[in-house]
């Protein structure tokens, strides 16, 4: 449904260009649900903003780059092509790909009420007006768990406690009826009995509604929990893609298996913890050659440090870039 | 982890915080009273690390800020045992305060602190002599000055060292500790990363040699392999220096990986406490379960079933009657709504409130610790 290749985006900045995101590709299939995984600023938001095509100003999509969006009609849209306020994009934004934020209340306007606010969303998407979208507003508010929903649907989103405004916004992203839901670190705000909840609804209404989505999040709990699929970003680019189950049982990329090393667990008490050696590159230092080679003990002098590691292929749906598993290919 | 003395450094017994909260009425009619801590009971050995558990609202950073009086709290004791006599922090007066006040220290996740919720006389108190220990990037990271002097603050504002060469020295020794590079001590904050400004605010706790340490949700704003770097640091740091630890934090496996005992807190008061094997692996508290149960495992093989609570926290200032877990708890009786469980030792260590922690559980399999 939704194709993304060879993805770069830079930014103007006062100290010279800085790409956050260098030849991505990552593909979303309906009823499937892919987890963008990475820490912080290895492009997760970047790549997923640039689908919706909600980066500033300064900021430049390559003229190489494709995101190409199938919609109902069967019809691909280039959305790396839409001009900004574009009639299709307006169309695509909400209607056919929906989001949702880390921070419902900057999602929220504070001056309308919940329902005035899914009203507005339905009838811009789904043409329904008065009695019809303020029932759908209400059914929607049920369907995520909101307890007497036709109360609610006048209150203002500063009236509601975190996880029932979080609630709320998906109930929100999904009265439109969009096709793919892009939730950027949806629960990372929730305490954690609260983003239990969440995480069992957002699978529960993926599955019924058959909807594809892009998790994005930095725990990887989280995406054992909710996703099929897994991307894992560092400094811009995907090292590691796969099906969830195989990327996180049998990590290929160094970089993959330091990060799960590195988690706490909850299910056993460890001496010492093992973290990733060395500090993230700022992006405007991105290394030449593997972005991951300043800080891996398998690199390979003189090419790790040269060459970009292309993209080898492992077989099951996996792939990863990194110069080991290239060889072995070639081998 | 070494072996932890059994003598209590910190202990505290029936601490109670309490807000007054809303509007005055015209005729002057009384506020509602916010009980965020109330009636807690617990002790920190020395060399041990407390971890403190529980979800917002709980009351568990008021707590942490109650124990050094950056908030005043309004009831209770909380005994420290110094090296120079025990003295009563609840109770103690503002001078007496000021004099071991390099002994105790905090250590915020970066923009934490929120002054304002400091009363007067606490911010007073505070800052001439800790606003630079808070881990606020506009109070704490000062970027106008050197890592050297952001870290030496402790030491040349308390007047306990005043000989300059001498604070550099113990400054060099806490920055080689702590991991940072000694020639970068003349930067300013801002060319430092988020893990080594932490490693700056953990140097700057401990310059002073404190024997205890807040530790606010110290590491919750780092990355996983930056977090998991901290949190040997505070380790060895401990092993080498002997100081105490209370480590608040809402991320259990954290928790579960730095601290010798643990407690859970829930809308203001303590629903368990026990060392921490027994925590995780053999709970007894429904509340505990639920928080255990929540947490997604990075693991496709652990099934993840948590055990369903129903609606939210409730607000503190409209605190359940009886248990304040009854609203949510999945294994609810009638006793529970009116009559509030005591806080009783259901094994040795082990304290629990909960009237029906026998009929429960909740062990959990412990995996073979590393690969």
């Amino acid at each position: 449904m939704l194709r993304v290749e060879n993805l770069t985006v830079s930014f103007r900045t006062d100290e010279g260009r800085v790409t956050p995101v260098q030849g991505v590709d990552f593909a979303v299939a309906e009823g499937r649900t892919l987890g963008l995984v990475g820490e912080s600023g290895s492009g997760k938001s970047v790549s997923t903003k640039a689908v919706m095509r909600l980066l500033p100003g300064n900021a430049g999509i390559d003229p190489a780059s494709r995101i190409r969006f199938t919609d109902r009609q069967g019809e691909e849209i280039a959305i790396e092509g839409l001009k900004p306020g574009a009639r299709a994009l307006r169309r695509l934004r909400g209607g056919e790909i929906g989001m949702i934020f880390q921070e419902p209340m900057a999602s929220f306007s504070p001056v309308y009420t919940i329902g005035n606010q899914i009203v507005e969303a339905i009838g811009l998407h789904r043409g329904l007006k008065g009695a019809a979208a303020r029932d759908l507003a209400v059914g929607m508010l049920a369907k995520v768990g909101i307890s007497n929903p036709g109360a609610r649907v006048d209150q203002y989103p500063q009236e509601l406690s975190g996880g029932m405004r979080q609630r709320c916004m998906i109930a929100l992203a999904l009265s439109a009826g969009p096709r793919l839901l892009i939730a950027d670190e949806p629960t990372t705000a929730l305490d954690v009995t609260i983003q239990a909840q969440v995480l069992e609804l957002m699978r529960g209404l993926q599955r019924d509604l058959g909807m594809g989505m892009i998790f994005i999040t930095h725990d990887l709990g989280v995406i054992a929990q909710i996703a099929h699929d897994v991307a894992v970003m560092y400094l811009g680019t995907i090292v590691e893609t796969g099906p969830v189950r195989a990327v996180l049982k049998s990590p290929a990329h160094p970089y993959t298996r330091g990060l799960i090393a590195a988690i706490p667990r909850l299910d056993r008490i460890e001496v010492r913890l093992h973290p990733v050696p060395g500090d993230i590159p700022s992006p405007s230092a991105r290394p030449a050659g593997c972005p991951f080679h300043t800080r891996c003990a398998d690199r390979i002098a003189g090419l790790c440090d040269r060459v970009a590691p292309p993209v080898a292929k492992l077989g099951e749906g996996r792939a990863t870039r990194c110069h080991l598993y290239a060889e072995r290919n070639a081998a | 982890m070494k072996d932890i003395a059994r003598e209590a450094l910190i202990e505290v017994s029936n601490l109670e915080v309490a807000f007054e909260i809303g509007r005055k009425g015209l005729f002057g009619g009384r506020r509602a009273r916010l009980r965020a801590v109330d009636g807690v009971s617990f002790d920190i050995r020395r060399g041990e690390t407390v971890g403190l558990v529980g979800e917002s609202g709980s009351g568990k950073t008021t707590v942490g800020r109650a124990i050094l009086r950056a908030i005043e709290p309004t009831g209770g004791r909380v005994l420290y045992h110094g090296a120079r006599g025990d003295m009563d922090l609840a109770h103690a007066s503002q001078s007496d305060l000021r004099r071991i006040r390099p002994n105790l220290q905090m250590v915020f996740r970066e923009g934490g602190l929120d002054l304002a919720t400091l009363s007067g006389a606490a911010l007073r108190l505070f800052r001439p002599r800790m606003s630079l220990v808070f881990q606020d990037p506009y109070s704490s990271l000062n970027p106008r000055m050197t890592v050297r002097d952001i870290i030496a603050e402790p030491l040349v504002a308390s007047g306990l060292v005043t000989d300059r060469a001498e604070v550099d020295a113990r400054v060099r020794e806490i920055a080689a500790r702590c991991k940072l590079n000694l020639e970068h001590l003349r930067r300013f904050p801002h060319a430092f990363s988020g893990g080594q400004r932490q490693r700056i605010c953990i140097a700057r706790a401990l310059v002073a040699r404190p024997d205890f340490v807040v530790c606010d949700e110290s590491v919750s704003a780092l990355d996983v392999s930056i977090q998991a770097e901290i949190i040997n640091l505070l380790k060895d740091l401990q092993d080498e220096m002997g100081v105490s630890f209370l480590f608040i934090a809402h991320d259990l496996s954290v928790v579960a990986q730095i601290s010798h005992r643990v407690a859970v807190m829930y809308v203001g008061k303590f629903v368990e406490y026990a060392p921490v094997r027994s925590l995780f692996f053999h709970p007894r508290h429904p509340y505990s379960h639920a928080l255990l149960t929540a947490v997604p495992e990075p693991d496709p093989d652990l099934p993840f079933a948590p055990e369903r609570l129903d609606g939210e926290i409730p607000n503190p200032a409209k605190a359940p009657s009886g248990c304040r877990f009854h609203t949510r708890c999945p294994f609810v009786r009638d006793r529970c709504k009116d009559e509030a469980p005591e806080w009783r030792e259901i094994a040795p260590e082990h304290f629990i409130a909960c009237h029906h922690a026998e009929e429960f559980d909740f062990r959990r399999t412990e995996a073979p610790a590393g690969e």
